[in-house]
């Protein structure tokens, strides 16, 4: 099978007291079409800030120093502005930890929905908003109507959570990058999201990094498993080579936390 | 939304009464008898006279009396006469508040129209000659005397140049002009006061502005317009702007007693007939009847601009007006 | 990192305060000797910065304004420092009805604009330096007041006072021992900030006549010669203008350092 991304040498600095921090230092994973990659570290090992680099969505203080990002075999990191935001969003789509305050607060839902389908698809408003209540069925929400005239703050972060789905998956992306995505919200809640994702995949049918710090969601959904520590990619394998012959002494430190969490 | 405004409405009442209060013992700060303050300048008034006029004015009963009678006047518009030429305080005022009003709205206006893009430049170009050079000329502004500036461009554009009429809002020779030459006429006089007036607030809202996009722009929801494929233009003019702007509501009412209070130097100086230059001629004067309507007036407007504030940021904040 | 704001803030009243302490040194002319052969002396070796129309060195009277306008804004902020503090602490430790009478209190206070009343009460008692030192003092004290309560509220909930408290020290003395020190770093800022705010105030009020009375020399005194001098003599408008402006600059510099100095 033919890899849909391959990110290779990657490293992204970041400015402090004018001069450089490497934070991610030669990072080298691939994904292949249809795949759900995890890629597992402690807080603070840089997955967040590897996922950000590949559409290059950075903050304004890190800087991509090396490395290239090839989607469909063409090289992301090299790309112009213009031509990424038509990757960003169409292509590749993200959801990400804290559903609540990654939707824009004074905005209705229904508006954040169609803004990116009026923008990739071409559509007028009322077809967008049809197409925004169908995604929003798809992602399980009973109500539609209401859900799309009410502000993010007015839903719980369940919800929430589903309506970044709905937004996300609005333009059939190839690849889903879903950042630590249940990670603030209860077990229960958790649970259906992560089934949602799985149900959407399988019809869908797209590819997803999945960034989690939790061993046990990724042995639940992962083809394949990659740790990553202080801004390297130190192991990757199938979940069983991982889970039963760990090579790297921070990946069986991160199962040992996560074999104490299954034990209480 | 409308019982908010009407609990609001209703929770003015308390400070509504606080406002006369502090007002009523403002004027009991005075040494000695009431009277003698207004009629010290009289020196013919007799003992006799005093006693008569106490009497009339009811300043011979205790305290509170006095102030229950008095909020009863006030509870009918009745202020009393002015004692520089005794007419009824309230004409006086309400014949020059228009004047003062529409300059601090002109001003405030033409603060909000170049302060607000002027603080999104520095904010965009953070760091930059613009963002450098604009940041401390506002450091400056903040730190200078409206009264000075106004000095400095009075000598500058009136004296030096010759380009701006010295004081007053119209020519002489008004009454013959045509209706453009009359619009021309009161905008050269007014260019400056509104300039002044709007100085220091112009330089306090930029820096808000400024502070208020940069925090905007590192929100996790500027993230997600990346994402989603916007352009640069859509992320900042749109996603974060909006953000940017809501708070800078409240700073409408906030500024109004600046602004008022600044009219009183601001129109002193530039001979301006409105509610400033009143105020400061009956303090000159000791007229305290027009000292105490004007502080009352004042207060209840600067009060009304709060809430006027409150409610617009509520019906503007999401957050706000649908409050689960 | 040097804290430049901080460094020449205080550099500039350093500078101010000495020369104010010093000013029969300093000035070369007594600055209430009229002198009918120097009538609106243009800046020169012996009048540095000119006379005025009564021909009294402008340079002595600015160096003799200073003692005026620094001593007012100090002993007026020092009032109003005291009664917000008092104020405030009683609000934010005590709670309650207390705190909703004087927050109340606090909201009407803020209702007049200052000057307004400023200039009532001067009228009404008649303007001298000690009035304006009380008038400017008791209508500036309501920031502070909202400070310190605000401050002690959160302080209110920490372990540390939870523990004194649990040993049954006295409330006065918890407010005095341990909230005020710790409130008092924001108070410090917002008091510096005030001086510059009541210099304003006082030339304000001087310059229209009913703050410091002449011949005793204040800033805002002197410049109400130059609304009769505006094309004749351009010293007496530049010169006091600028000191007014540059202790206020000194005075906001020094509270920007200490706020950064406080913040990190």
């Amino acid at each position: 099978m033919e890899n849909l991304l391959e990110v290779k040498n990657l490293k992204v600095e970041f400015f402090s007291n004018k001069s450089l921090v490497p934070v991610i230092d030669g990072a080298t994973f691939f994904i292949k079409k249809d795949e759900i990659l995890v890629l597992a570290g402690e807080s603070g090992s840089g997955k967040t800030l590897t996922a950000l680099s590949i559409t290059k969505i950075l903050p304004n203080s890190a800087i991509i120093t090396a490395g290239s990002a090839k989607f469909m075999g063409v090289d992301l990191l090299t790309m112009d502005e213009k031509a990424l935001t038509d990757i960003r969003g169409r292509e590749i789509a993200y959801i990400f930890q804290e559903p609540t305050s990654y939707l824009n607060p004074v905005f209705t839902v229904g508006i954040q929905i169609t803004e990116v389908i009026m923008l990739h698809q071409n559509k007028n408003k009322l077809d967008a908003f049809n197409e925004a209540k169908e995604l929003l069925s798809l992602v399980k929400i009973k109500d539609p109507q209401r859900v799309l005239s009410s502000y993010p703050h007015q839903l719980s972060g369940g919800m929430n959570q589903r309506v970044f789905l709905a937004m996300a998956l609005a333009c059939k992306p190839k690849l889903l990058i879903a950042d630590e995505p249940t990670t603030a919200l209860d077990v229960t809640i958790e649970a259906q999201i992560l089934q949602l994702l799985l149900d959407l995949k399988k019809t869908m049918g797209f590819s997803l990094l999945f960034i989690t710090h939790n061993l046990s969601i990724a042995k639940k959904i992962a083809d394949r498993i990659c740790v990553m520590c202080k801004g390297k990619i130190v192991e990757e394998g199938s979940v069983d080579k991982i889970f039963d012959a760990p090579e790297h002494f921070h990946t069986r430190e991160l199962i040992n936390a996560y074999e104490k969490i299954g034990k209480l | 939304m409308i019982t908010y405004i009407f609990r609001r409405l209703f929770g003015l009442l308390p400070m509504l009464f606080g406002i006369t209060l502090i007002s009523f013992m403002v004027i009991k700060l005075a040494p000695g008898k009431p009277v003698m303050l207004q009629y010290s300048l009289n020196p013919k008034i007799s003992l006799d006279e005093i006693k008569r006029l106490e009497k009339i004015e009811g300043f011979d009963k205790p305290l509170y009396v006095q102030y229950f009678n008095w909020l009863g006047n006030l509870s009918r518009f009745n202020f009393g006469r002015s004692i520089s030429d005794g007419r009824f305080v309230m004409d006086k005022i309400v014949e020059r508040l228009p004047v003062t009003l529409s300059i601090n709205i002109l001003s405030l206006f033409l603060i909000f129209l170049i302060a607000v893009p002027w603080g999104i430049r520095s904010a965009l170009k953070q760091g930059s000659t613009f963002d450098r050079v604009s940041t401390l000329v506002m450091f400056l502004l903040f730190a200078a005397p409206t009264f000075w500036l106004a000095l400095l461009l009075m000598q500058l554009f009136c004296i030096q140049f010759g380009w701006l009429p010295i004081s007053g809002i119209t020519s002489l020779d008004f009454e013959h002009f045509n209706w453009w030459q009359k619009v021309f006429d009161i905008g050269r006089h007014l260019f400056l006061p509104v300039l002044v007036s709007g100085l220091a607030g112009f330089a306090g809202i930029c820096r808000y502005m400024r502070s208020n996009m940069i925090e905007a722009l590192q929100q996790p929801y500027i993230y997600t317009a990346r994402a989603k494929g916007l352009s640069e233009n859509k992320i900042i003019y749109k996603h974060a702007l909006r953000n940017a702007l809501l708070p800078i509501v409240t700073i409408l009412g906030l500024s109004l007693p600046g602004l008022l209070g600044g009219s009183i130097i601001f129109e002193s100086i530039f001979a301006i007939p409105g509610i400033g230059r009143l105020f400061y001629e009956a303090a000159m004067m000791r007229d305290i009847n027009l000292i105490m309507a004007e502080i009352i007036l004042v207060a209840v407007l600067t009060m009304l601009g709060n809430l006027i504030a409150d409610v617009l940021y509520a019906y503007v904040d999401p957050r706000i007006r649908y409050k689960k | 990192m040097q804290n430049k704001s901080l460094n020449i803030g205080i550099l500039i009243i350093g500078f101010l305060t000495i020369i104010a302490i010093l000013a029969p040194l300093v000035s070369p002319f007594d600055p209430s000797v009229i002198d009918q052969d120097s009538l609106l002396m243009p800046p020169s070796l012996k009048h540095f910065l000119g006379t005025d129309t009564l021909g009294r060195d402008l340079f002595s009277r600015i160096v003799f304004g200073a003692r005026i306008s620094l001593g007012i804004g100090l002993v007026a902020v020092g009032i109003a420092t005291l009664v917000g503090l008092i104020l405030g602490a009683a609000a934010g430790f005590y709670g309650g009805r207390i705190d909703g009478l004087i927050m109340r209190f606090v909201d009407i206070m803020l209702c007049f604009p200052t000057f307004y009343l400023i200039l009532a009460v001067a009228a009404i008692l008649g303007p001298s330096i000690f009035n304006i030192m009380i008038i400017v003092g008791l209508t500036s004290w309501m920031g502070v007041a909202r400070l310190v309560r605000g401050e002690i509220l959160s302080l209110k909930e920490r372990e540390f006072i939870q523990a004194e408290k649990s040993i049954g020290a006295s409330n006065l003395r918890i407010i005095i021992r341990h909230l005020i020190p710790n409130a008092i770093g924001p108070v410090l800022v917002s008091a510096t900030l005030g001086i510059g705010g009541a210099i304003l105030l006082e030339s304000g009020l001087s310059f229209l006549g009913l703050g410091v009375q002449p011949p005793t020399p204040s800033w805002g005194n002197i410049l109400i010669e130059s609304k009769s001098t505006l094309g004749v003599a351009w010293w007496i408008t530049v010169f006091p203008g600028l000191a007014i402006l540059t202790t206020i600059l000194g005075f906001n510099l020094i509270a920007e350092g200490l706020k950064k100095k406080l913040g990190g």
